[in-house]
């Protein structure tokens, strides 16, 4: 391969003291016994830092329930690793983010699941928002960047204008709001998650209009979700192209979502090299290069741009690894998507609760609206 | 954001930095900074060196406008201060 990968996700653990109902991490969690000790993920930055990647993101799970984070964390450093970290905070407090700092923490990405408390904290299945925000006002006292993430859906889009205000008063060097996209967790809860026409028309204008406010002091970054476009996202930069992601138990994907992928053979980071593995391995040469592609994409001329879209959204909406990513309006199967589209847009569509005291409120009201996150064994 | 004045110090904003050295040709040199990196060269990369908080954006401009004799001084500066806010918009630079 002649090309090197560009950054390493760091999925260190799958255990975490949130439940979000958009979690994109498999259904399927990695056990806690499985998990890679402080000593393999050394040896994985040092390899990573081998072959030229640039960051490294840390990301689980929560991130933090790892104990030995700072070790990490100094590892990642030590190999020459921009070092990321992307947390919901909680498990965070100012002793240890210093630790974590002075291990060489380069950027902390806090996430937001609304601007209100109750349903920031119903989103997440857990009492969080009240933390988050203390953590951002110690962030600020660091040499470290700071991003707030604020992934958005159907549940929370109405606040958009508030919650981008909120954020504001937080003062990040960035904000990134995510359209929810549907893996794991979130496919199996995309009834509840998906917005309607109407509340991305008006999102789009409002971080135009927030952009502009915070030019030159606040950086925003956003993507519309990929049911909505007329091209599917080129997933991951490509499969196998920019990126590897090892997860807990030491298996290395070429993204977060590839194990539901039928008929690939995943390898270890304790038996094989990250470099063979990136250079060499079946799985990550099964989707490289333009052989494998089905028309329209094999003639299409966007086909360098977004490779056809994202396999595991294809397997997981048509049953076919190969298949043109159905968000494509040009995909033989787009109707997948539409549908999913129209009926969120259909009167008989998700009604949203009605203000209550407490998260634990809205929870009863809502008892069949959604599957939270589960924890491993 | 209003572009630098002589008297700004211009620097790397918190969480950016630049890539530890790797051995080899040392003409290109990257700025990491969250989810992205820009690889910088020539006079792009001898401006941000000086980018330490300490000079100022008139004294880099001088330096570089001895540097780079031949070129229209103000073009220089013209287009030092354009690089520089098109960096501080991405929040890469402070000044």
């Amino acid at each position: 391969m002649s090309f090197s990968p560009l950054a390493l996700i760091a999925e260190i653990t799958h255990r975490c003291p949130l439940h979000c109902v958009y979690c994109s991490n498999p259904m399927q969690l990695a056990a806690t016994q499985s998990e890679l000790s402080t000593e393999q993920w050394a040896s994985v930055f040092g390899q990573s830092g081998k072959l030229g990647m640039l960051h490294a993101h840390f990301t689980g799970g929560e991130p933090l329930a790892r104990a030995d984070l700072a070790e990490l964390i100094a590892a990642a450093h030590k190999a020459g690793l921009y070092t990321n970290l992307i947390t919901s905070g909680i498990g965070l407090n100012d002793a240890r983010l210093k630790t974590l700092v002075d291990a060489g923490l380069d950027h902390i990405q806090i996430s937001f699941q609304d601007s209100r408390e109750d349903s920031a904290n119903w989103i997440a299945g857990a009492k969080s928002h009240a933390h988050k925000i203390e953590l951002a006002r110690a962030v600020r006292r660091y040499k470290v960047a700071f991003t707030v993430n604020l992934v958005v859906h159907r549940q929370n889009l109405d606040r958009l204008e508030e919650m981008i205000a909120f954020i504001e008063r937080l003062d990040p060097e960035r904000v990134e709001i995510a359209h929810t996209q549907y893996y794991g967790w979130a496919l199996a809860n995309r009834a509840a998650l998906m917005p309607t026409h109407a509340q991305l028309e008006k999102a789009v204008a409002i971080v135009a209009e927030a952009e502009k406010r915070f030019a030159g002091r606040i950086r925003i970054d956003s993507v519309v979700p990929d049911y909505y476009a007329k091209y599917p996202k080129a997933c991951m930069g490509g499969w196998g192209r920019k990126l590897m992601l090892v997860n807990p138990a030491g298996k290395v994907l070429p993204c977060h979502a590839a194990e539901v992928l039928p008929g690939l053979s995943f390898e270890n980071v304790r038996e094989k090299s990250l470099e063979w593995i990136w250079r060499e391995s079946a799985s990550f040469r099964r989707f490289r290069g333009e052989d494998w592609m089905p028309e329209p994409c094999r003639s299409c001329e966007r086909r360098s741009e977004d490779f056809g879209g994202c396999r595991c959204q294809a397997f997981l909406l048509v049953g076919d690894a190969t298949a043109t990513d159905p968000a494509c309006s040009l995909a033989p199967q787009h109707h997948l998507v539409e549908s999913a589209v129209g009926e969120a847009n259909s009167e008989a569509s998700v009604a949203q609760p009605t203000a209550a005291s407490s998260f634990v409120q809205l929870q009863k009201q809502t008892g069949d609206l959604w599957t939270y996150r589960t924890n491993p064994e | 954001m209003a572009p630098p004045l002589d008297s700004s110090q211009p620097r790397l904003a918190a969480g950016c930095r630049w890539a530890p050295s790797t051995t080899g040709a040392d003409e290109n040199r990257m700025i990491l900074f969250p989810e992205g990196a820009i690889k910088l060269q020539g006079t792009g990369r001898q401006v941000l060196e000086r980018c330490d908080g300490q000079r100022t954006f008139g004294e880099i401009i001088a330096e570089l406008q001895k540097e780079f004799g031949q070129t229209d001084p103000e073009k220089i500066r013209a287009d030092i201060s354009t690089f520089l806010e098109q960096l501080q918009k991405k929040r890469i630079v402070d000044y």
